[in-house]
Parts: structure tokens; sequence; C-alpha cells
């Protein structure tokens, strides 16, 4: 009976309360159709969550990924204005996120600077950078076989690829271990043979990678590259990893969960905005939600331990 | 066909449902006033949804309650105002989608971001709902009427004639000059051109300069203070952007030379009410919000009982007979906001 108060059983038994309540009173948001229509808004930041799980797991964390998904866009959109084949400028954009990424991994790896302090200045850096370049000017346009990217669920696809493999590599690969190692007891992981700095400077990299990828989705999802696409992603990000039950200071963390409670923030903020027709409720809903979560789980600890 | 009847009446069950939770005050389906159209969905109870480019500004809470004035008077609206606190387009784009996929009737857009709007919008128009603008336009295919506050011929001539009254009447005489937002800015290109065939109207007025602030309060200040220096016969100065307006009139606060310049321009009543009040800006123009919010709701329900025709007229309830100008239903005429009555106004 332990897996009945694990943090995805609590999750899941939440996410069909969710839903059976949304069926009463909204039958309309029960269907393919609706969810189809609302899975559009959850693929940039599941995609940006999963590195962002594995940084967290080793102890770090990374405040730039709203701001590099916004550099990656206007990356796209310069390179496209400027006669570069939609295709190809995505590819580079990709990149260049990628190379911001490592830029983030060399400080917080090879420097040893704190990752918050890190990353805190990047986002100021690549955000401005992202502003700059753009002059902070829309760049609509693109060909249609360009936006098709966005379309017919690819992005949720993808992000079922990208799920499978973390769950697998976090799980069953010496990759995997050594990030929890780090997150648990860095000092002791580098005794123990693991290239620690090597780790982090990958994780990050990789963080940066899905941010190109989520930038471009988003450009393809709005026609339109513009600098401050990706506003807020990273606390979004940081939201549902805790919410999926990883640690704040590193060592434990679950795909699942974090699949879970993804699907848990989309649902109650579409759900909220959709019955209440109020906006701003969505806010206070998504705070709660963390809350109750968190005391939820005191609570089934405590009475573990009693 | 069992099963289709037990679902339809499954869906009537939940449209009750949730238009008696939503809306307690306009449960009342079916009115008298709607009875001349003859769409698919004349007479039947809509919902509209007006999203403003920001919610909570008092420029859009004064028209949502216009908007909600027509939506009682109607009775068969259910209206629905919403949109992005933070102003922020992609928040925009949600809410659109969310109202798709619950299959509203008719989406009117203010749009913050009409690049960023418009797939969205294209997405709405898909799923078959109506979907106009209003306030502010996006490209033609992703709408079908926008709902038109004033055009850049009523402001440019109310721009010249109430800087006319204000230095004088017709006997008015002096220099004058223009603060505009950017030199490429659209909307002000327009107005500037009716500003400068107005002006012949008065013989005594010369148009001597027009400068850009870029959308930048600091740079309306010393921009309507170099004026100041470089044109000393200068009387009036048109501060034709939102956020030019209070930069060049703090400008003439500042030089001291207020009631011997005056600044006039397109604004809120909130925020030049203060440079009113202490007479360095004798007139504030601007169309009539509630009324924009009103018609709006009126052409939302003309759109959906497809009534509503390019080139044709609307009948909008206390605000008479509107004429359709394209595909832009006019609002028209503009108020402009004096020491004498600025205090009634508070948006």
């Amino acid at each position: 009976m332990k897996w009945l108060r694990s943090r995805e059983s609590a999750l899941a038994v939440l996410l069909i309360l969710l839903m059976v309540t949304a069926n009463a009173l909204e039958p309309k948001f029960v269907t393919m159709r609706a969810q189809g229509l609302l899975a559009t808004h959850l693929w940039e930041l599941a995609i940006v969550a999963v590195p962002m799980l594995f940084i967290i797991i080793a102890g770090g964390i990374d405040l730039s990924v709203g701001a590099i998904v916004a550099l990656a866009a206007v990356t796209l959109g310069l390179l496209f204005e400027r006669g570069t084949p939609a295709t190809v400028a995505a590819l580079a954009a990709i990149a260049v996120a990628g190379m911001a990424g490592f830029g983030n991994g060399w400080f917080v790896a090879k420097l040893k600077v704190h990752p918050l302090i890190v990353t805190l200045a990047t986002m100021a850096v690549f955000r401005g950078l992202a502003e700059g370049l753009s002059l902070a000017r829309p760049i609509s346009g693109y060909p249609a076989s360009f936006l098709a990217i966005s379309q017919n669920n690819v992005p949720g696809y993808l992000f079922a690829v990208f799920a499978l493999v973390a769950g697998f590599v976090l799980a069953r690969t010496k990759f995997g271990r050594g990030v929890v190692a780090i997150g648990m007891e860095e000092t002791a992981a580098r005794f123990s043979g693991i290239p620690v700095a090597r780790i982090k400077l990958v994780l990050y990299a990789l963080s940066g990678l899905a941010c190109g990828l989520a930038g471009v989705i988003l450009v393809a999802r709005n026609n339109t590259a513009k600098a401050d696409l990706g506003m807020g992603l990273e606390l979004e990000a940081i939201t549902a990893v805790i919410l999926g039950g990883a640690r704040i200071e590193g060592g434990r963390g679950k795909v699942l969960g974090l699949v879970l409670g993804l699907f848990l923030i989309h649902e109650t903020r579409e759900f909220v905005s959709w019955h209440w027709k109020q906006n701003e409720l969505n806010l206070i809903v998504i705070g709660s939600l963390l809350i109750v979560t968190v005391l939820l789980e005191r609570l089934l600890a405590a009475r573990r331990r009693a | 066909m069992k099963i289709q009847l037990s679902l339809l009446s499954l869906a009537a069950m939940a449209a009750l449902f949730t238009a008696g939770c939503s809306s307690p005050e306009t449960k009342s389906a079916g009115d008298p006033k709607a009875e001349t159209t003859g769409g698919p969905s004349a007479g039947k109870k809509i919902t509209v949804c007006l999203l403003p480019k920001k919610k909570g500004v008092p420029y859009f809470t004064s028209c949502s309650e216009g908007a909600e004035e027509a939506a009682k008077e109607l009775g068969n609206v259910e209206l629905i105002y919403d949109g992005p606190t933070s102003g922020d387009a992609a928040d925009a784009v949600k809410l659109i989608d969310q109202w798709t996929a619950q299959g509203v009737d008719v989406i009117a857009v203010s749009p913050n971001d009409p690049a960023v709007l418009g797939p969205a919008m294209k997405r709405a128009r898909d799923a078959g709902i109506k979907v106009i603008t209003w306030d502010a336009d996006s490209a033609v295919d992703t709408r079908e009427f926008l709902v038109n506050q004033a055009t850049a011929e009523e402001i440019g001539n109310s721009l010249v004639d109430s800087m006319a009254k204000d230095l004088g009447g017709d006997k008015a005489a002096g220099d004058v000059a223009i603060v505009t937002a950017t030199l490429t800015a659209a909307n002000q290109n327009e107005w500037i051109k009716y500003i400068k065939a107005r002006l012949p109207k008065y013989p005594g007025l010369h148009l001597v300069a027009t400068k850009p602030s870029n959308e930048d309060q600091k740079l309306a200040f010393s921009v309507t203070q170099d004026l100041t220096k470089a044109y000393p016969n200068l009387k009036g100065v048109f501060a034709i952007s939102s956020v030019a307006f209070p930069g060049a009139a703090e400008a003439i606060k500042q030089g001291g030379m207020t009631g011997k310049v005056f600044v006039t321009g397109l604004s809120t009543p909130n925020d030049m009410r203060n440079y009113v009040n202490e007479g360095v800006v004798k007139s504030v123009i601007l169309w009539n919000t509630k009324d924009l919010g009103y018609l709006t709701v009126y052409a939302a329900r003309a759109a959906a009982d497809g009534v509503l025709k390019a080139d044709g007229t609307l009948k909008a309830g206390r605000l008479g007979e509107k004429k359709v100008v394209g595909d832009n239903v006019m609002l028209g005429g503009t108020i402009t906001f004096t020491k004498d009555n600025i205090a009634q106004y508070n948006f």
C-alpha cells in the first residue's frame, strides 16, 4: 500500500477528481475537440520542464529558460527575415539556444558560481539580447510548411518521446544515477568518480536545446517571433517540477511525477478560466495547488511515521 | 436517433446550467428586439466574448460598462468580459483558444498584438465562430468586421477645431507644432494628414514643425521644450499619442508657459485630469468609450444573426442607426473633455 502514498498517486487522484468535476460542471470541457485545442498551450512548458527536472534533481536551477526561448525565437525571426529558409533558421535558433545553455553550464560547472546567480544574470542578458536584436518588434509571415511544426499535436508527440527517453535515462543509466548522486551529496559524488562538472555542463546545454525547440514551436504556433515570448516560463516550469514531487534541494524527482504535475497544472488552469471566466483566478489557483500538494504530502508523511 | 436526442438534451441542460450559473441576471432568453433578424441564430440566446487589450485598465473598464448595458438591453446576449491582466498577447491567445473550444457565438477582440493574435482568431473562425475586432484592428482575414471608434478625419478635424477654439476661435493666430509617436506610426500619420487638411480653415494658424517622440515621455518633454525655444511665437502643440501628451504638457508646465502655450491631444480624462485643472491643457479629445463597448455588443449580435452587412447600416439601441463603411462599423463622434465637464468622467 506504500505506492498509494506516493506523490504520483496523489497527483493522479487529484487529476481524476478534477476531470470528473469538470465533466459534471462543463461537459464540453472533457471532449477530444476541446482538449485537443487546449493542449497546444501545454507543450512549450512541458518540453522545457523535462531538463529543468534533471537540473533540479542535480541540485541546480535554471531561471533563464524563458529568456532562452525568446532568444531562440528572435534568432529564428531575424534569420528568416533576411532570407534564410524557415527550417534552417529554426535549426540555427536551436543551436544558439544550446550555446546559451552551454554558457550557463560553463559558469556553473567550471567556474562554480551558484546556478541561481548565473541564470538570474543570464535571464536578464538573454532577454535583453532578444529585445535589443529584434528592437522588440514582432516578426511574422512564416510559410505554412513551417507552421505545421506546431500543428496536429506534433509538439505533443515530441514531448512524449522526450518524457520516455528522460524516464529511461533517469532510472536506468549511469548518467541518470550520476544526476541523482550529485543532488544528494555533490562532494561524495565527486569522490566516487562521477564526472560532476561534465554532467552539469550537459544538463544546462540540454536545457538550452529544449528551450530552443520550445521557442521554435512557439513561433510556429503564433506565426510570430517576439522578444517577450516565454515570459515567466521559468517559474511555471519550476512549479511543475516541484508539484511533480522533485525536491528543490536536489537528489529526488521522477519523470512520471513531472508529467502528472504538468497535466494537473494545465487542466486546472484551463478549467478554472473556462468555468469561472476570470483569467486572473489562474495565478491564485496554481499557487494554492502547490501549497495544498505540499501540505497533503506532509500529512501523509506524518501518518506514515505514526 | 435515441442517442442523438439524449445527447442533445444533455447538451441543452448543460447550456442552461452554465448560463444559469454565470449570469443569473440575464437569464431571459428571446427578445422582441431581435425578431427582425433572419439568420440562423436570430433571437436565440448567444454568448459574446469581449476581449480587451488589457483587463483592469480604466479605459477598457469603461468600454465594458457600455457593453454590459447593451447586453442587458438586448436580453439575449450573455456577455463574457475577460482579458489578460498583464496585457500579454500570449495570454490573450489562450483565452481565444479557450472560447473557441467552448464554442461561443461571437468573439470581439481588441488585439494588443495583431500578429500574435491572428492565428488564434483564424482558428476561431475555422471553428465557425464570428470574430470581430473593436478599438483596434488586425489583419482583414482574421475578422469579419471592425467596430471603428472614430475616423482619422473626425479626429484630425476635432483636434484642429479645439486647438483653434482654445486659441481664440476664428481669429486664432500663431505657430502650432505636432509632437507625434514615431514618424512611421500609421494611426498618427493618418491623423496628421487630416490635421494638415483642416488647418487652412484657420488662416492665422501656422504649422511649423512635426517631431517624433518615439513613444517616450521624456523625449516628448525635451522635444516640446526645444520647440518652445525654437519658435517664440508658438501657441499650441498637438501631442497626438497617449505618451507624448503628458510629456508635452509637463514641458509647458515646467517651462512656466501655462496659459501662453496650450497642448491638446488624445487621451483619457484620468491621465490628463491634473493638466486640465491646472490650465496647461484646455481640451482633451477622445471617442466615447462606453458607446464603443455598447456598439460592439450590438454589432456582435447582428454578426451572429447574419444581418451585419458591409456598406449597410446597423440599428444600435440608443445610438440609433449606425453606418457600416466597407467592413467598418462606424461609431463616430468625439467627445472633448474640458475643465467644465472632466469631473463627470472617471476612466
